[in-house]
């Protein structure tokens, strides 16, 4: 291994002036950090070899195919002893990471908002078919049960053991998988009241019929009205499956009533309109994205979300930022004592996790049993009046938003130079003159960024809203789940796993590109101002 | 934050003192700072001092709970940390678990990358400084319905990291160790000379040993601020918890899901609640206040700086 470049330019420096000065190479032979890697890499050669197995079996070819890449580039990299490598065997680690939970999971939701994912619409289209024909069973006319025992021949292979107690007398089958072979009394081995085998099968005990439960609750035996399938340990029935698949004209068949369902839009749908559930993921394009816009009961609510989502950020920092900044000049004075103490202090709502504070703060403004209302006496709907709730949220989130601004206020302030106040002294400003025209600005200059990146994060503060009250109280007659209070994230969230209609996976992917694309120009926008990219 | 100008006098003219000293003229310079800062105290510990109150009011009950109890009990302590209602202990060590592993594993990872960054040029340098960055715009927190349903195939191969594993949220939140962080590192990085580099380099070591005995040593402060931010973060991170953790067992849950389940919208355990509050947040203040001045100068050298 050779030397690291210090050098400044952003080229690659010629290797000559480090060369002259290369290490014999036996002396870092058998260090410790040849060690480490040796068993770094025969590890992660090992785990994923192990990993490519099970995933070649699920047959996850994307997934296979990055792995391989990964594992290959990491043997590259960390096997290589020319100098290009060396900036590379620093990168991959965290890069591999990034690629596979962030960028990936980025393209994964543009994906997905292109498609119909949700409750009834997870599952690929064979899958959905397999599930639709399972569920279709059900008895036959006849009805006809049997009183079961479950057994094995000597070659391993499962049967039941059948009594069809309505016929007169009562007749007798051994079942398998293959076939329904009806056997006489005289075949049939008992012990007492139990059968113990017949034909060349042994009963099973309850115990060693655990052992093969998944298999028995499979088993089918082909009968000529059905299948006899078990029901309980000791009892079959036969069933047939009412809906069948016709593979040549890809449509569902009702055996009962002979309908036909052809598929469309994601699921097997009949003339009349009915559907056969569960139906299979497809893309849709940009329907959900039309959604958002043409259908009056989510774009009514969407955008009352959107605008609380700017007035909830830009109060939460304004508010946060005048206290904290007023506290700051306020607790700043040379002849204060206890100035430590308050600042200590002071962080507290900063320092805790938010999620118990919030959630405090839930417990303190319930209407019936809150704190506040009954230290006050009052009975003020916190959480339930709508205009309330907001002016809760904003109370809660400045709370939690006033000590940072206090502290880096403190900071920024520490850091003016004295001289420049006292100069506009001289000049004869008074001390809000002095203020305004003078500390404000340089305090400005130095804050803005922490102004900005506080704004982004409070833009989705999923924790405040969500676990003050869940963005609610709702937004009467929206058509999916809005509350006055949430944000897009909470909104997005709520869509995803808490919608009335199961999980709508695609529409809130959607509104997580919606987010994106606003906060990618709100961030351009800001990155601009800082002027924080010609560092580099 | 340092307290520099309490021990510098100044000469402008109202820090002067001048005898007599009455007390107006005391309030007019200093005693109304105390009003705004208790003013202030009173509205941030407020809710503190009330969930520690709530903890040891053995009523337990959000109802019962008052300001000063009445009635003095560690009850609340003793049944939450007996799982009787809810396997808290569990929910911390998944929590430490998780939250110490994602803050240790990042901040190396960061580490790494900025190494590379600040000392070395080479191709996709500049491409990558910038693509970490506006990845970044796209926060975790938007990307949850598809990790949902990528950890759910993920749990179709591997059951084990799957829906509900802890593990797998934390090699989640690995994801993100290439962003705001390594550019806090780089930063601090850039400030160690690379003179201590150079020479080093002339008594032979290499690149590694560089990177292990000469800058990382040096730069001990931004990585306990990095690892510290990152485990705050972590502990307070619910809706990837949430989402990964949530259709699970509950002795798997972190203390972010654990604790807003066990009381949402009820309150019938709230002195519980409440003493689980003051146990878990008791560490993390500690930490916030022996690490308060690298903090603030952590939390502002990213964006301050230049």
């Amino acid at each position: 291994m050779s030397g690291v470049s210090v050098d400044d330019s952003d080229t690659v420096p010629a290797a000559d002036q480090r060369s002259g000065g290369r290490r014999p190479p036996l002396r870092s032979a058998f260090t410790l950090g040849l060690l480490v890697k040796v068993a770094f890499l025969a590890t992660v050669n090992a785990l994923s070899l192990w990993a490519l197995t099970q995933m070649v079996v699920e047959g996850v070819w994307l997934a296979v195919t990055f792995l391989v890449v990964a594992t290959v580039a990491i043997d590259v990299i960390y096997l290589n002893t020319k100098r290009w490598s060396i900036p590379y065997k620093y990168l991959l680690p965290g890069t591999i990471f990034l690629l596979v939970f962030q960028l990936y999971p980025v393209i994964y939701t543009a994906y997905i908002s292109t498609t119909n994912l949700g409750t009834g619409n997870i599952l690929d289209k064979d899958e959905a078919i397999d599930q639709v024909v399972a569920t279709s069973i059900g008895t036959t006319e006849s009805g006809t049960t049997y009183v079961s025992q479950a057994a094995i021949d000597d070659d391993g292979t499962l049967g039941l053991i059948l009594l069809d107690e309505a016929t007169d007398p009562p007749s007798l089958y051994i079942g398998t998988s293959e076939e329904l072979t009806p056997i006489e009394e005289s075949d049939v081995t008992r012990d007492g009241d139990r059968i113990t085998g017949a034909a060349g099968f042994t009963a099973l005990t309850l115990g060693e019929a655990a052992d093969y439960e998944q298999d028995l609750a499979a088993l089918e035996v082909p009968a000529d009205e059905g299948v006899i399938r078990l029901r309980t340990f000791n009892r079959a029935a036969l069933v047939e499956y009412r809906i069948q698949y016709d593979e040549a004209t890809d449509t569902m068949l009702d055996t009962a009533t002979g309908v036909v369902y052809a598929p469309s839009d994601g699921y097997f749908v009949s003339d009349d309109g009915q559907r056969l559930t569960p139906g299979w993921q497809i893309n849709i394009g940009f329907e959900n994205y039309k959604r958002v816009f043409q259908s009056e009961a989510i774009r009514g609510p969407f955008f009352r979300v959107f605008i609380w989502n700017w007035v909830f950020a830009a109060g939460t920092v304004t508010f946060g930022f005048a206290l904290g900044l007023l506290l700051a000049m306020s607790l700043d004075h040379p002849k204060l004592r206890g100035k430590k103490l308050y600042r200590s202090l002071l962080i507290f709502p900063y320092a805790l996790p938010s999620f118990l504070t919030v959630l405090v703060w839930q417990g303190m403004m319930n209407q019936n049993f809150g704190i506040i209302n009954q230290l006050t006496g009052l009975d003020t709907p916190w959480l339930t009046d709508p205009w309330m709730a907001r002016v809760s949220v904003l109370i809660v989130s400045t709370w939690l938003t006033f000590p940072y601004f206090f502290l880096v206020s403190t900071g920024a302030l520490q850091s003016i130079p004295e001289d420049l106040t006292e100069a506009a002294r001289v000049d004869g400003a008074n001390g809000a003159q002095a203020f305004r025209a003078v500390t404000l600005p340089l305090l400005l200059v130095a804050v803005a960024p922490l102004i900005i990146a506080s704004f982004a994060f409070n833009f989705n503060n999923f924790n405040v809203i969500y676990m003050l009250n869940r963005g609610g109280p709702p937004i009467p007659g929206a058509e999916t789940p809005a509350g006055n209070t949430d944000i897009l994230v909470t909104y997005t969230y709520r869509l995803a796993f808490e919608s009335g209609r199961g999980q709508d996976l695609a529409f809130a992917t959607a509104i997580s590109i919606l987010i994106f694309l606003h906060v990618a120009l709100f961030s351009a926008w800001s990155f601009r101002k800082t002027a924080r990219l010609e560092e580099i | 934050m340092s307290d520099t100008t309490e021990a510098v006098p100044t000469a402008s003219t109202y820090t002067v003192p001048r005898p007599p000293r009455s007390f107006k003229r005391w309030f007019r310079t200093v005693g109304w700072r105390h009003v705004v800062g208790f003013a202030a105290l009173a509205f941030a510990l407020f809710p503190i001092l009330f969930v520690v109150s709530s903890s040891l009011n053995p009523a337990g009950t959000l109802g019962a709970s008052e300001l000063w109890p009445s009635e003095v009990s560690l009850i609340n302590y003793r049944d939450l940390l007996n799982g009787t209602d809810a396997p808290f202990v569990d929910w911390m060590i998944n929590t430490m678990y998780v939250a110490g592993g994602a803050a240790i594993l990042n901040t190396g990872l960061a580490a790494l990358a900025s190494f590379a960054f600040s000392r070395m040029r080479f191709k996709g340098r500049r491409t990558g400084l910038l693509g970490i960055l506006l990845i970044q715009m796209f926060p975790t927190t938007l990307l949850f319905v598809a990790l949902f349903v990528f950890v759910t195939d993920i749990g179709a191969v591997f059951p084990a990291l799957g829906l509900g594993s802890r593990t797998m949220l934390l090699i989640i939140y690995l994801g993100g160790a290439l962003g705001v962080n390594t550019w806090l590192i780089k930063g601090y990085f850039d400030t160690i000379p690379r003179e201590l580099d150079e020479s080093a380099l002339i008594d032979g070591a290499t690149h590694s040993q560089i990177f292990f005995k000469v800058v990382l040593p040096l730069a001990a402060p931004i990585l306990a601020v990095v690892a510290l931010i990152t485990f705050v973060f972590t502990i307070n991170e619910f809706l990837v918890a949430s989402v990964v953790l949530g259709q699970g067992d509950d002795e798997n849950y972190t203390l972010a899901v654990g604790m807003f389940r066990f009381i949402d919208g009820q309150g019938g355990e709230w002195g519980q609640f409440a003493a689980g509050s003051v146990m878990a947040g008791i560490p993390v203040v500690l930490l916030f206040l022996f690490l308060q001045r690298w903090i603030v100068s952590g939390l502002t050298a990213g964006a301050v700086k230049g």
